[in-house]
């Protein structure tokens, strides 16, 4: 019988969540906007952009068809990804020096300010020399633009001198092209070939995901135990259920509201990476690979999610029942989000080097471990005993939470009045 | 007499405050029983403990005859001082939700919701959200939440703080429908007149003890002692002679008279009307408020 009002209680959490507009809503909005932030730098790339019209002074007499040639490169990613759609075409104007630098550049200056042009540069043998050259205009904080300006410039005046040694730049080209890795991540569900960006994306999607379906829950509970005392529900309702079944039954409910959300993100993740599904509906470029999900990751995920959940969700239960309101509990709830983002501190950490001693180390303090031994487990397969390790130290600190924050539940929930302080907290859990 | 309820020396206490000490008491099957006393005499506290809500740190509760189990509970309809509803759930679901906790089926508490709704004039609240009613609807809903599963135990505690006067009456009825069909109901009240009109037995506590339990008449009969009241025209001289009366003390044309120990109040008027013009000759009981007064005083 007490088994049957836990589940009436998680179906009544379930449904009274689960039927509200905020759920929906946030269930679609967050993988919109996660595909918009990767689709939309892409399709920006290809739309109009816009114009940096420059006058190029030739004092050398040499450089004039290539500099107006820039005019036909297209801007491309320089070293950052995706920062081709923020880059601007140019428009090369090539002028001849007149004799008299000085009054030329103020009617250059002068020709910026009207708005005729957005910028001018002066090329001379001292410039080629030195490397450096002036550049002038309105604006000079689109470093961007200016970044692939210089890049361009380079390659120009690094050819002009290697051919002024009498040396052939297509030759040197061909001779001095760098190299790239290909990567490949080895794991026990066989090799394949994955962009480190992939690998790094997968990696940090789950991560986040799992924390913030964390975070949220954990706090909806909290939330939820305060609407009961607040409204004064929960005496009509302990009459018949225990504390016990009735925590039990609202963290059960609330865990199938973020199971039935994470079931649909996952499925559309798992739908949208299936073998030519994305490039069909065409709206990412195929230069963005997206990495498939093993299967053995989303067994993990899950697993992580249950223990964290546990976990937190107890800590933000008993929060909830000790505190008479929201500011009240706010001081508590602070605590559980800071450990809870603690792990994002170690993140590059984990990600640049999953076994080295703090890697390991952190990745397996229970509070940490979903968060930390999942990343762990997305980059490279930790030692079996290092995940059991985890597992095991999770469960135990969340069945030490349940204990803990279930004597507070306790106490706390028919508690009216008076903010408990911390060595009254203690005694309840104690006594309770 | 069988007992519904029987309460053996609870005692709760919190630090060093003792809310409930050495607490017993008896409710017996069918009688409307009064657990009275003043504002933090330990009423909520023993109703808590009653429903398994506190745990006592001594003392135990037995229903039926037997050690209370949790299955008891849910046979019983309580009406906390503290109520509530979701505000978000609609009338229906909200009450189907208590039917469920009470251990109906979801079938059963769906089926016996719409007659009630109709009984409180609420049939067409029924998809509303609770928090579109008005306070007053909204007392009918938790009302109607206490008795759904049919209980045949109904704990109240203040039960009619809150409440406006249409519900009140409406309260009253179901109280009076409840007594008739010979179920057990136990109420608390610090207004000892709601007190004085409901219950056939009444337990008085004062900080946290029992002062006075028992039938109310019988405890009106036991401390008003024998005293009625004569009321006659012209002199009243020579009441202490009649025989039977003890002592009389004297007003404006009436007496209170204390009768002896072993008087028969019906022999005693007929002497009495052979004297004077009777024109009234009462039990002098003395209201709840006096007993209590003067029990807690005493205590």
């Amino acid at each position: 019988m007490a088994s049957r009002r836990v589940l009436t209680v998680a179906r009544r959490e379930y449904l009274a969540r689960i039927r509200t507009k905020a759920f929906w809503i946030t269930t679609v909005a967050l993988p919109l906007f996660l595909a918009a932030m990767l689709v939309v730098p892409a399709l920006l790339a290809t739309q109009a952009r816009s114009t940096l019209r420059v006058v190029a002074v030739d004092a050398t007499g040499r450089l004039g068809a290539e500099l107006a040639a820039l005019s036909d490169v297209p801007p491309s990613d320089g070293p950052v990804e995706g920062e081709g759609a923020a880059i601007a075409a140019f428009s090369v104007t090539v002028e001849e020096p007149t004799g008299e630098p000085e009054a030329q550049r103020a009617a250059l200056d002068r020709r910026i300010l009207s708005g005729a042009v957005d910028a001018w540069i002066w090329i001379d043998e001292e410039a080629i020399e030195s490397g450096r050259l002036p550049y002038h205009g309105e604006s000079v904080s689109n470093f961007l633009t200016q970044g692939r300006l210089e890049r361009e410039l380079s390659r120009l005046v690094h050819d002009d001198r290697l051919r002024r040694a009498g040396l052939d730049p297509a030759e040197i080209g061909e001779l001095t092209r760098g190299v790239a890795l290909v990567t490949v991540r080895v794991s026990s569900e066989g090799s394949r070939a994955e962009g480190a960006e992939a690998g790094i994306f997968l990696s940090y999607g789950l991560f986040f995901l799992l924390y913030i379906v964390l975070l949220i829950y954990g706090q909806q509970v909290m939330t939820g135990v305060l609407e009961e005392k607040t409204n004064r529900i929960v005496e009509v309702i302990a009459a018949t259920t225990t504390p016990t079944d009735l925590m039990a039954g609202k963290l059960a409910g609330v865990c199938g509201v973020a199971l039935t959300q994470l079931a649909i993100w996952m499925g559309t993740v798992a739908l949208l990476t299936a073998p030519g599904v994305l490039a069909s509906v065409a709206l990412v470029p195929p230069q963005i690979s997206i990495p498939r999900v093993p299967a053995g990751v989303y067994v993990h995920f899950f697993a992580f999610f249950l223990l964290g959940f546990v976990l937190y969700a107890t800590f933000y239960a008993a929060i909830g029942a000790a505190f008479n309101n929201v500011q009240e509990a706010q001081q508590f709830a602070s605590l559980a989000a800071f450990v809870l983002v603690a792990p994002i501190l170690f993140f590059w950490t984990v990600v640049n080097d999953p076994d080295s001693t703090l890697s390991v180390v952190m990745s397996l303090v229970p509070p940490f471990t979903p968060l930390l031994m999942l990343l762990r487990i997305t980059i490279k397969t930790p030692p079996a005993w290092q995940i059991a390790l985890g597992y095991a130290a999770t469960a135990l600190f969340a069945w030490l939470m349940i204990r803990i924050a279930g004597r507070i539940y306790r106490v706390g929930i028919l508690m009216v009045g008076k903010k408990p302080t911390l060595p009254e907290l203690w005694r309840w859990v104690r006594y309770g | 007499m069988t007992i519904a309820i029987e309460i053996r020396g609870v005692r709760k206490a919190y630090g060093d405050f003792v809310a409930v000490d050495d607490l017993s008491l008896v409710v017996p099957r069918g009688s409307v029983f009064g657990l009275l006393g003043p504002n933090g005499a330990g009423k909520t506290t023993t109703l808590r403990m009653l429903m398994d809500i506190l745990a006592p740190d001594a003392g135990e509760v037995h229903i039926d005859g037997r050690p209370r189990g949790r299955e008891d509970l849910a046979r019983i309809g309580y009406l906390p001082e503290e109520r509530g509803l979701y505000p978000k759930m609609t009338v229906t679901d909200q009450l189907v939700f208590l039917g469920e906790l009470h251990g109906m089926t979801r079938r059963d508490a769906v089926e016996r919701t719409g007659p009630w709704l109709e009984r409180v004039d609420l049939a067409d609240r029924a998809k509303r959200r609770v928090e579109e009613l008005s306070k007053g609807m909204q007392q009918k809903v938790q009302l109607v939440g206490t008795v759904l599963h049919d209980p045949d135990i109904l704990v109240l505690d203040e039960p009619f703080s809150g409440l406006d006067p249409i519900n009140q009456g409406f309260f009253k009825e179901l109280l009076a429908e409840y007594r008739r069909q010979g179920r057990t109901i136990v109420l608390s009240t610090h207004i000892l007149e709601h007190a004085e009109k409901l219950c056939e037995r009444i337990c008085l506590v004062a900080r946290g003890r029992v002062v006075l339990e028992g039938e109310l008449a019988e405890l009106k009969r036991r401390l008003g002692g024998n005293t009625y009241r004569l009321r006659a025209p012209g002199a009243l001289e020579g009441l202490a002679e009649v025989p039977g009366v003890a002592e009389a003390l004297v007003g404006d044309g009436s007496a209170r008279l204390v009768l002896a120990d072993d008087a028969r109040p019906a022999e005693v008027l007929r002497r009495l009307a052979e004297r004077f013009e009777v024109e009234e000759f009462r039990s002098d009981e003395p209201d709840l408020e006096t007993l209590f007064v003067q029990a807690v005083g005493h205590g």
